[in-house]
């Protein structure tokens, strides 16, 4: 039940801050980070106690809920949940910590928002039953919605709607492909079950398995966002307020990508395989694409976006083609991302509250005046672009180099991507910082220098060992072939994950 | 008629007593109060004695009716939406100086035609409830006279529901002329049973076959009208808009409820669901009004008239269970049809709550411009949440019975497998997404200064009762929404 505890102490965190607000001002705050900080301990002391988790997927509870259809309230937790769940609960307290003076209208609603959508997250990082996943998967939007609706800048209606249609449509093409592998599963068994180990041992024709996994690539793929789903993408992050951008570029677009490592990856492998063609060509596409278009930005918080299009293209490009450095790379380059992202919206959030403007051609000369926020401004960038040493670097070094052995013309396309980001964040920093003095601003506070190093820290900290993240999958999938006795013995690179069966397809 | 019998058909009768009570009643002593809490009373009771129907559950009472489960629990339905009915109705007519005792009279009636179209399966038992409900809700909408749109509303209604009736009379005599029947489950010949057989001995030939057809087509055209479906839809906003407030929240639950249950009935004991014709009528209905309501409902600005559009597009929603491919489904349609009607009549129930505490019946109109719910959730925000929640249910978002229903819907046509109305089902909410999101916008966003206190105060609700009521139907939503397994099918 640990997870269940975790979700709820976020979640009844968020309702008292908003309740004792009301009544003690400032207090919501402490509330939220207590509460946070509370699940964090939680996580990790759990973790510590159960060294299986890194080892299998391990379910935590399940209790019957709907059972005229077989649908349980299961949980279950493995190294991947447990990294995106760790990386969910750090970039919350980055939330608290930012909107910490941000916000100044409706605190205790707000922190009740953020509190419930990082619970949202979490439980969709937790869930094992298909309908208990889409429940956290549409639960974590409402929350979301309402935080750029009512906090986030000037045309925040339209972005918060355009938001919620792209991804309740899309989910909704998820659920009609749930339900429908729930019925082919009723047809063979006899009885219902929405389970993902039940599920995944289905068998299904070739034709119907592809267009169930449409239906799941779609959804995850406007989440991630990849081209052309991507539209809501830019309008949603630029009109949040700043903890509404950290969160849903550090960690709602995860959940894509984590959608595709567990659901279309998981469940639907031969499919995959075959429309791997299709969507490596489409990350690519978002690669290129998202870089140009950030290049032509003069939003601060725009250009972060599209830059965020083009990072999640190399998950993409890294987890459809099937190999194992790829995937390790992908894995490295979501932690990466969603720390980086963070924090560059995190300077977008401060810039703002000093210069009440995210226009790039009013800034300029800043460094003058705040030395310490250039320093860090540039050290963010420089790790979106993939400076060696930050944990950029090694994710999109590790993602290219899988991949090219099985796509060489599309990774090469997509290195060009690297270019651009390089070329995008020296024009961010130059423009801001750089040129003619135009504005004097207060350097960074102790609070935000805080927020700065511990995100920088941890940038390389996993940059100069990325072992710390990746042991937990080898130790995973060593066991986990153990397990299952597919195959027998292995050399160590080609039994690191999963899809391991599928490397010797494609060979 | 059989102890047995009576005993089955009890919370009509019920009612049927009750609103001759009623009569003596307004005789003996003309109080408003009074006659409220006798209704309510009353229509208590018949919840109360439908525990004595459960014995005669799947048997058919007299020639008329036939009491299965799906009619139990739509009975219990209705009985609930009336009861809410008649429990918000008391402040809205409080303002003015008359004594209503007929509009609580006419609530009963329509109550009672609900119920005897909910149990019925022989073309006079239909014609008799749907008539009762009709005509009673002409007088209802019209009830406020001193209102000019609420005349409008009336003829509107009287006019078109008198056309809708004939034009179903004109298909129960085509259909009564091709089986020499007038029960439900003697339109198909194969599917006739032993007891009425005799008058269908002859084989039909060909000609009579298109008869049955055109009657089949006619029928469900009528009932299509008074659904509110496209093409037959027209009537629909005029009469939401111009009704008074709780006649509405009636007309849009009680009368629906009732009328598809007739449909479902209609449908699927007359085996309609094998007629490729049919099949196809169907297909088109649906998808015209999930497109239709949807499109229309985008521009207004009027609540009322905004969920007379969503209602269309809801009644579409609910023919998505209609076409099934073999009998063993019938059973996961009629449940599916059944919870989504729950979900839809209660959000419409939260919503229809709080607009009739808002408005009263001696204003011109009923405050129903979304303009007005401008940051009602930092005013109040209970009530505020309660109708985030019932529009949410509405759109079939999850925490919401709404996402359940919906749930139920598709489970239902992907068994069997219509793809054209899944489809449309995904372009039909997303559009729907739109309008409902942007009036919880309104509600979300901050206050207008009020100049005047009186405005102020408007937007509140005062009563107790009111506040008890949105707070416990908001509380049954969420739960039906978060643990479905409370909803008993029987």
């Amino acid at each position: 039940m640990i997870l269940t505890q975790i979700i709820l102490v976020l979640f009844i965190g968020g309702f008292l801050a908003w309740r004792i607000e009301l009544q003690r001002p400032q207090s919501a705050r402490w509330i939220s980070l207590i509460a946070i900080v509370f699940s964090f301990v939680l996580l990790i002391s759990f973790a510590n106690d159960n060294h299986e988790i890194f080892y299998q997927y391990v379910q935590i509870s399940q209790l019957p809920w709907i059972t005229k259809f077989g649908i349980h309230y299961a949980m279950g937790i493995d190294s991947l949940s447990f990294i995106l769940i760790a990386l969910t609960l750090f970039l919350g307290l980055v939330c608290v910590l930012v909107s910490w003076q941000e916000i100044t209208e409706n605190i205790g609603f707000y922190y009740f928002n953020l509190m419930a959508s990082i619970a949202g997250i979490v439980g969709v990082f937790c869930a094992t039953d298909l309908f208990l996943f889409f429940f956290f998967w549409e639960v974590m939007l409402l929350p979301m919605t309402a935080l750029i609706a009512i906090w986030g800048h000037e045309h925040r209606h339209y972005a918060a709607i355009k938001f919620f249609i792209f991804t309740q449509v899309s989910s909704l093409l998820m659920l009609f492909a749930i339900i429908a592998l729930a019925l082919i599963n009723l047809q063979h068994t006899g009885v219902w079950s929405f389970d993902y180990f039940v599920l995944q041992k289905l068998s299904i024709d070739s034709q119907t398995e592809y267009y169930l996994m449409l239906g799941f690539f779609i959804a995850f793929a406007v989440k991630l966002p990849s081209f052309p789903f991507h539209t809501w993408l830019p309008d949603a992050h630029t009109q949040a307020p700043t903890a509404g951008s950290v969160l849903l570029a550090g960690v709602l677009l995860k959940t894509g990508a984590y959608g595709l490592i567990r659901f279309v990856l998981g469940l639907f492998p031969e499919a995959s395989l075959e429309f791997a063609n299709i969507a490596v060509w489409l990350a690519v596409i978002s690669i290129l694409y998202g870089a140009k278009l950030a290049f032509a930005q003069t939003d601060f918080k725009r250009l972060v976006a599209y830059s965020s299009i083009s990072h999640m293209g190399f998950v993409m490009l890294a987890l459809f083609s099937f190999e194992q450095v790829a995937y390790h790379g992908a894995l490295l380059v979501i932690v990466a991302h969603g720390l980086s992202s963070a924090a560059l919206f995190t300077m977008a959030g401060m810039m703002y509250s000093r210069l009440h403007s995210r226009d790039l051609s009013t800034m300029g000369g800043l460094f003058s005046s705040a030395p310490r926020m250039g320093g860090m401004l540039l050290a963010f960038v420089a790790a979106a672009f993939g400076l060696p040493g930050l944990v950029n670097f090694v994710g999109e070094f590790l993602s290219l180099t899988g991949a090219f052995k099985v796509y060489p013309l599309q990774v090469i396309l997509a290195a060009i991507g690297l270019i651009g980001s390089a070329i995008y964040g020296m024009y961010l920093f130059q423009q801001s910082f750089q040129g003619k003095v135009q504005h004097q601003i207060i350097d960074l506070d102790t609070r935000e220098l805080f927020i700065c190093s511990s995100l920088l820290l941890l940038l390389l900290l996993f940059g100069l060992f990325p072992e710390l993240i990746l042991n937990h999958f080898q130790e995973y999938s060593m066991s986990y072939d153990l397990i299952s006795n597919d195959v027998i013995s292995h050399d160590l690179l080609n039994s690191l994950s999963t899809s391991q069966t599928y490397v010797e397809l494609l060979s | 008629m059989s102890s047995f019998e009576l005993l089955a058909i009890s919370p009509q009768l019920i009612i049927s007593l009750a609103i001759v009570l009623q009569m003596l009643l307004i005789a003996f002593k003309r109080s408003t109060y009074l006659i409220q809490s006798f209704t309510l009373a009353s229509i208590l009771l018949a919840i109360a004695s439908s525990v004595f129907t459960l014995p005669a559950l799947n048997s058919q009472i007299t020639l008329l009716f036939y009491l299965d489960g799906f009619s139990f629990s739509v009975m219990n339905s209705v009985l609930f939406c009336s009861a809410i009915v008649v429990l918000v109705s008391g402040n809205y007519l409080k303002i003015s100086h008359e004594v209503h005792d007929e509009y609580y009279l006419l609530v009963m009636l329509v109550t009672l035609g609900a119920l005897i179209l909910s149990i019925s399966d022989h073309f006079a038992s239909v014609f008799l409830g749907l008539e009762l409900l009709s005509i009673s809700l002409v007088g209802l909408v019209g009830y406020l006279r001193d209102r000019r749109q609420t005349l409008e509303a009336s003829f509107k209604y009287l006019i078109l529901s008198a056309t809708a009736s004939s034009i179903l009379l004109l298909g129960m005599a085509m259909l009564y002329a091709y089986s020499g029947d007038m029960s439900f489950n003697s339109i198909e010949p194969h599917y006739v049973s032993s007891a009425y057989i005799d008058s269908v001995a002859v084989e039909p030939g060909k000609d009579f076959k298109f008869l049955a057809q055109a009657g089949s087509i006619l029928l469900l055209v009528g009932i299509a009208f008074k659904l509110s479906l496209a093409p037959f839809h027209f009537w629909t906003p005029d009469v939401y808009q111009g009704a008074p407030a709780p006649v509405t929240m009636l007309l849009a639950t009680v009368s629906k409820i009732a009328m598809f249950t007739v449909l479902i009935k209609f449908w699927f004991i007359s085996n309609q669901y094998l007629d490729q014709t049919m099949l196809s009528v169907i297909s088109i209905i649906a998808v015209l009004s999930m497109l239709v309501g949807n499109l229309l409902a985008l521009k207004q600005n009027n609540i009322k008239r905004l969920l007379a559009y969503s209602s269309i597009a809801h009644m579409g929603y609910l023919l998505i269970i209609l076409p099934v491919i073999s009998e063993v489904s019938i059973e996961l349609a009629k449940q599916s049809a059944l919870f989504y009607i729950t979900a839809y009549a209660l959000a419409t129930l939260i919503l229809f709550t709080f607009i009739c505490e808002t408005s009263k019946s001696n204003q011109s109109t009923d405050f129903d411009d979304c303009h007005n719910w401008q940051g009602l959730f930092w005013l109040s925000p209970i009530q505020a949440s309660a109708i985030v929640f019932a529009l949410l249910s509405l759109a079939g978002i999850p925490l919401t019975i709404g996402f359940i229903g919906k749930f139920y819907l598709i489970t239902s046509a992907l068994t069997n497998q219509s793809w054209l109305l899944l489809a449309s089902l995904v372009t039909g909410s997303a559009i729907g997404l739109y309008y409902y999101l942007r009036i919880i916008f309104i509600i979300f966003s901050q206050p207008v200064n009020r100049e005047s206190s009186s405005q102020e105060s408007e937007i509140s609700i005062n009563s107790s009762l009111s506040h008890v009521l949105l707070f416990s139907l908001t509380l049954l939503l969420l739960a039906l929404g978060i643990y479905p397994d409370l909803y008993i099918f029987i």
